[in-house]
Parts: C-alpha cells; sequence; structure tokens
C-alpha cells in the first residue's frame, strides 16, 4: 500500500501530462462504443431477417399454382417466420431514423433485399403481377406497425426483384420437371379480355417465361448510373440473365425431347415465327 | 388491371424508378465537382504552402508559412460550405462516401496548422479539438439530432493520425534544421495522443488499422529524442 502510493506520487507529474487528451478521447469512446453496438445489433438482425426469408422462400417453392391464393399449409408453414422477421424489424426501427437510416444501410440492406425477394416472390405468386416499390414499402413499414417502421429504399427494391428471378427460375424449372409444362398465367379477372385478344389474333398465353423476360428487358433497361448501387446492380445482372436462359434452355428440352413423354405433347405445333411458347397441354 | 404488354409489370414502376435514379445521379454529379475542386485546393496546398515548407523552415520563420497555410486552407473552406449546403438536402450518409476523404485531408491541414501554432493557437504543441476544426470549417460536428452536412468523429480521428505521420516527419527534419528541442515536444504530442488511442474500444475497421500505425510512429520520434540525448545535444532546460 504504502509503496503503490510513492509511485503515485512519484509519476503524478509525468501522469498529468500523459492525459492530456483523455476526456476527449474518453468522450470519443462513448460514441463510437454506441455506434458499434447499434452497427451490431443491426447486422445481428439483419442476418436473421435474411435467414427467416430465406425460409419463407424454401416454402412457397414448394406452391404448384399461381394467380391464386396460397395453400392454408403454406401460410401455416410461414407464419413463425414472418413473426420473427417482424420482432426483428421491431427491435432495430428505433436504431435506424433520421441520420442513422443510411448509416446502417450496409448492415440492413442485405436483410431488407432479402425480405423484398421474399415478398415478391410470394406476391408474384399470388397476383401474377410484380409488387410496386410503394407497396413494398408500404408493406414493410405495416410489419413495425407501432413503431417507426423501416424505410425501403428504391435500391433495396431493385436488387430484391433481381434476386426474386432466381425464384421465378427454380419456380419454372420445377413446375416443368414436376408436370411437364411451364405454369402459365390463368387470370380469371380478365378473362373476358383475353378471350376477344386471344380470338382476335392469337395472343399468346401468359406464362413464367414472359414474365420473366419481361422482367429482363425492364431491368436491363434500367440506367443505374454510378456509385455502390450500380456496381451491385451489374453483378446481379449476369445471375439474372443466367436465370432467363435456364428456363428457357429447360423449356427447350422440354420441347426437343417431349416425344420421349407422351403426356400432352402434340408434335404438330409450330415452333418457328414469333411462337416463343409452345401450348402443351391438350 | 394496368399492364404493359405482358401483364407481370405495372406500367411506370421502372419509370418513377428510373426518375428517382437520375435524380440521384444528378446530385452525385453536383457533388463531384465540389469534392473535385476541394481535391484540387488540397493538392495546391501540399505544393507550395505548410506541408511541404514546414519541414524546411525554422522556428523563427514558421509564422509566415503558417500565416500563408492558413490562407490557403480558408479557400478550401470555402468549398466545404459550398459542399455542406449541398449535401446538407441529401440523407448525409447516403453520399458521405464521395467526400470524406477530401474532408479528412482538411481536417489533417487544419490540425497541422493549428499544431505549428495557426488559428489562434499562437504556440506550438496544440492540438484543435473536433469542436475547434468544426468551429474553423464552419461546420456542425458528430451530429446526431438532425440530418445535415458535418464533420464525424471518425474523419476527425482519422485526421489526427494523417498529423501524427507528419509530425514523425518533422520530427527529424527539425534535427536536419539544427532545431533539438521540436523533436522532444513532438515526442510529448505523440505519446499523448497514443495514450488517447489506447483508451477507444476500436472494431477491426479501417480506423483500427490505421491507429495500429501510431505505435511505430511514436517509436520513431522516441529514436530521434534518444539519437539527441546519446550525443548531449538536448537542450537543457
Amino acid at each position: 500500500m504504502g509503496s503503490k502510493r510513492t509511485r503515485t506520487e512519484m509519476e503524478g507529474q509525468g501522469q498529468e501530462k500523459m492525459e492530456r487528451f483523455t476526456p476527449m478521447f474518453e468522450h470519443f469512446r462513448a460514441e463510437l462504443d454506441e455506434h458499434h453496438d447499434r452497427r451490431e445489433r443491426i447486422t445481428k438482425a439483419s442476418r436473421d431477417i435474411t435467414a427467416a426469408s430465406k425460409k419463407i422462400i424454401f416454402t412457397l417453392q414448394r406452391v404448384r399454382t399461381l394467380n391464386q391464393p396460397l395453400p392454408l399449409h403454406v401460410w401455416k408453414a410461414n407464419k413463425q417466420y414472418h413473426d420473427a422477421i417482424a420482432t426483428q424489424f421491431f427491435a432495430i426501427s428505433k436504431d435506424l431514423q433520421g441520420l442513422n437510416a443510411w448509416r446502417y444501410n450496409r448492415q440492413i440492406t442485405g436483410g431488407c433485399q432479402e425480405w423484398m425477394e421474399a415478398a415478391c416472390f410470394q406476391h408474384y405468386l399470388e397476383t401474377a403481377t410484380l409488387i410496386s416499390d410503394e407497396d413494398a414499402a408500404q408493406k414493410l413499414r405495416e410489419l413495425d406497425a407501432e413503431g417507426p417502421g423501416i424505410r425501403l429504399s428504391p435500391e433495396d427494391w431493385v436488387l430484391g426483384v433481381y434476386d426474386m428471378t432466381g425464384e421465378l427460375m427454380r419456380f419454372a424449372i420445377t413446375a416443368m420437371a414436376t408436370s411437364g409444362e411451364l405454369p402459365t398465367i390463368t387470370s380469371p379477372s380478365s378473362s373476358s379480355d383475353a378471350m376477344d385478344v386471344d380470338g382476335g389474333g392469337g395472343r399468346q398465353q401468359r406464362n413464367v417465361l414472359i414474365d420473366m423476360r419481361g422482367l429482363r428487358a425492364a431491368l436491363e433497361g434500367l440506367d443505374t448510373g454510378f456509385g455502390p448501387f450500380a456496381k451491385d446492380a451489374s453483378m446481379k445482372m449476369r445471375v439474372m440473365q443466367t436465370s432467363v436462359e435456364k428456363v428457357e434452355k429447360a423449356l427447350y428440352g422440354l420441347i426437343v425431347r417431349g416425344a420421349e413423354r407422351p403426356k400432352g405433347w402434340m408434335p404438330e405445333v409450330e415452333i418457328g415465327g414469333g411462337g416463343r411458347t409452345v401450348e402443351v397441354e391438350g | 388491371m394496368a399492364a404493359n404488354g405482358d401483364g407481370m409489370i405495372e406500367s411506370g414502376i421502372f419509370e418513377s424508378l428510373q426518375r428517382k435514379i437520375d435524380d440521384d445521379s444528378a446530385v452525385k454529379d453536383a457533388l463531384r465537382d465540389i469534392v473535385q475542386e476541394l481535391e484540387k485546393q488540397g493538392k495546391i496546398r501540399k505544393e507550395e504552402s505548410i506541408l511541404s515548407r514546414a519541414h524546411s523552415t525554422g522556428s523563427a520563420d514558421l509564422p509566415s508559412v503558417v500565416s500563408s497555410a492558413q490562407a490557403s486552407i480558408d479557400k478550401e473552406i470555402q468549398t466545404i460550405h459550398k459542399l455542406s449546403e449541398t449535401a446538407s438536402k441529401q440523407p448525409y450518409y447516403k453520399f458521405n462516401y464521395s467526400w470524406t476523404r477530401q474532408i479528412q485531408d482538411a481536417c489533417s491541414s487544419i490540425l497541422l496548422c493549428g499544431w505549428l501554432g495557426g488559428f489562434g493557437k499562437g504556440e506550438t504543441g496544440q492540438l484543435l479539438t473536433i469542436e475547434d476544426v468544426g468551429g474553423i470549417m464552419g461546420v456542425p460536428v458528430n451530429l446526431k439530432d438532425r440530418d445535415a452536412f458535418h464533420l464525424t468523429i471518425e474523419e476527425y480521428l482519422q485526421a489526427l493520425i494523417s498529423l501524427l505521420d507528419e509530425l514523425a516527419r518533422l520530427a527529424r527534419n527539425s534535427v536536419t534544421l539544427g532545431d533539438y528541442r521540436r523533436p522532444q515536444l513532438i515526442a510529448q504530442f505523440i505519446k499523448e495522443v497514443h495514450a488517447g488511442f489506447q483508451i477507444l474500444n476500436l472494431k477491426n475497421d479501417t480506423l483500427r488499422k490505421r491507429s495500429d500505425g501510431v505505435k511505430y510512429r511514436v517509436k520513431e520520434v522516441e529514436d530521434v529524442v534518444y539519437d539527441l540525448s546519446l550525443r548531449g545535444l538536448l537542450p537543457k532546460d
């Protein structure tokens, strides 16, 4: 005890000088700790949201219908994941307000994109349409109904749509493998309209591939400028194009080797000209 | 159902999105012009002003170097005001990647100038605080309650590390100029700042990587002081 005191006294002078900036750095430490803690919370939540969204997508990939309400078992299976996502968004929504909305964009963007992918895919299965960025943002906002909500940036929307084309590819290929045909859109709402057009001049029936091509054209037409978003988008562009081509190749295989599978195959079907899709049903 | 041709994509979705992206591109263009101006001014300052001249100027002539440095920094501050005005119309962190390097650079020049006795410090060896630098730049610091342009703690700390790099060099060059007192001043200063960095809990990021280098600056300057003391060249107070 005694020796300790002497040493402190001896070093007193030097110690005092060494601590000239201590209060300043202690202030910085408090600020940076707060920032790091917040960043870590958001990173973890984003990871959990991504994982739950992936599970939702797995379940959705077991759906075989298009433009119809989801089967009850799908709803039931996914409820826990939707709840988990809502819990995570609720936990971090207050961390992502004002200045911090963009500050932690890099941490949360992964979760938002994956959520968007799942929401977009589900919306497509149910309605055979692409969810708009405003509707998607509204949906995300509603997940944190009591809190301040989380913002879905247009960038996250686009990147989610890019990823969703991969799900459409899986959905289309699974359908072709199991039922031998590309999922088509039977829309009761606009049936009279469609019938007229069909009757008038051979308008093709909409199917998943036509929609994927539509998405591809829209995404390719988008000028993303420069910056981090443009980089992300151009990476996803290649993957998206490959997805479309995979379905096209699968459909080609279905047509060419279709003769080997008697179910519903019509050999007199015309492939040339504008007829890019083939009616494989009777 | 409003549909454009194939029926899946509601018309107008991608068009409105394109407009948003184009708006952002226009903002980025405007910011890039200002940041480039700042970059150019920074380069001029380095070539003509303190950063090079301080290394070859003895203490006696330092005030003239400092005042011309301050004049050059004042020009940069005009540009920073322009940047602040344009950037404050946007979410701060959406675009701050585009200017943070130049702002760090300007901040470290201000710190060096202040250390050399500029900005009313009068004597050498003083550290301008983040609030001082913000006051000189005319921008808020460490903003939390509103979304506008400001100087962040990370930027200040990065600039502080750059100052230490510069001071380590200045310690050697002071000896060349026959100033044997300044290395001791620098050694004390760097040790104090190093002690400060020890207080921080840094994560694995760029700040952590660069602050790990501070201890080498401490050693560099201590070596200079050791060389002087070994030869009995340290001034006796």
